[in-house]
């Protein structure tokens, strides 16, 4: 099966972040407005904890 | 057991059937057609994604005893895991391709979500959720 996206960390990352807040946004709240303001705070946790982490970890393995 | 109480277990256990046979058809059982789409949306397209980054559809392996609960977050994706190891030629994945951590991310989040959308079905169906 070929990719159906190109093989960029960055932006794989953010499709799993977007996938994964946009299920549990409709999985934990009812209403619209609370679905979104979950989406963004997952969203927004998901990927800025991955560059914390990427940025932590970057001098590792040297 | 009221008859009932047995109509809506059996009603909670179906809707948490057809949810392992095909990610949101548990929500569609039960009248939230709009929340189903999006949930079938959501789960489908994390699996095809991990499929086509040649990640790995987990089988338990003797001396791996992590690939058994692998193993048990893939097959959670019911008929959309079942099909693929069918028709792919590549169920193993590909080890070396640089996107393979990736795929099994995605195929195991894939399955995991909806072992989820089951439960979240079944508590539905059963009344412990509106």
């Amino acid at each position: 099966m070929a990719a159906l996206l190109p093989a960029d960390h960055f932006l794989i990352m953010t499709v799993y972040a977007l996938l994964v807040s946009g299920f549990f946004a409709l999985l934990w709240r009812e209403r619209s407005r609370e679905r979104w303001k979950l989406f963004g705070v997952l969203l927004a946790s998901l990927l800025l904890g991955g560059l914390a982490a990427a940025w932590i970890m970057y001098p590792f393995p040297s | 057991m009221s008859p009932a109480e047995g109509r809506d277990a059996r009603r909670a256990l179906t809707a948490a059937a057809m949810a392992w046979v095909f990610p949101g058809l548990g929500h569609f059982y039960l009248g939230r057609r709009r929340t189903a789409g999006a949930f079938a949306a959501i789960v489908t397209l994390c699996f095809a994604l991990g499929l086509s980054f040649e990640g790995r559809l987990y089988s338990i392996e003797s001396g791996q005893p992590l690939t058994m609960l692998a193993t048990f977050a893939v097959y959670g994706t019911g008929l959309l895991n079942l099909t693929a190891r069918i028709l792919s030629g590549n169920p193993g994945g590909t080890v070396l391709a640089p996107t393979y951590e990736y795929g099994c991310a995605y195929l195991l989040t894939a399955g995991l979500m909806n072992l989820l959308l089951m439960l979240d079905a079944w508590d539905i169906a059963s009344g412990r959720k509106s």
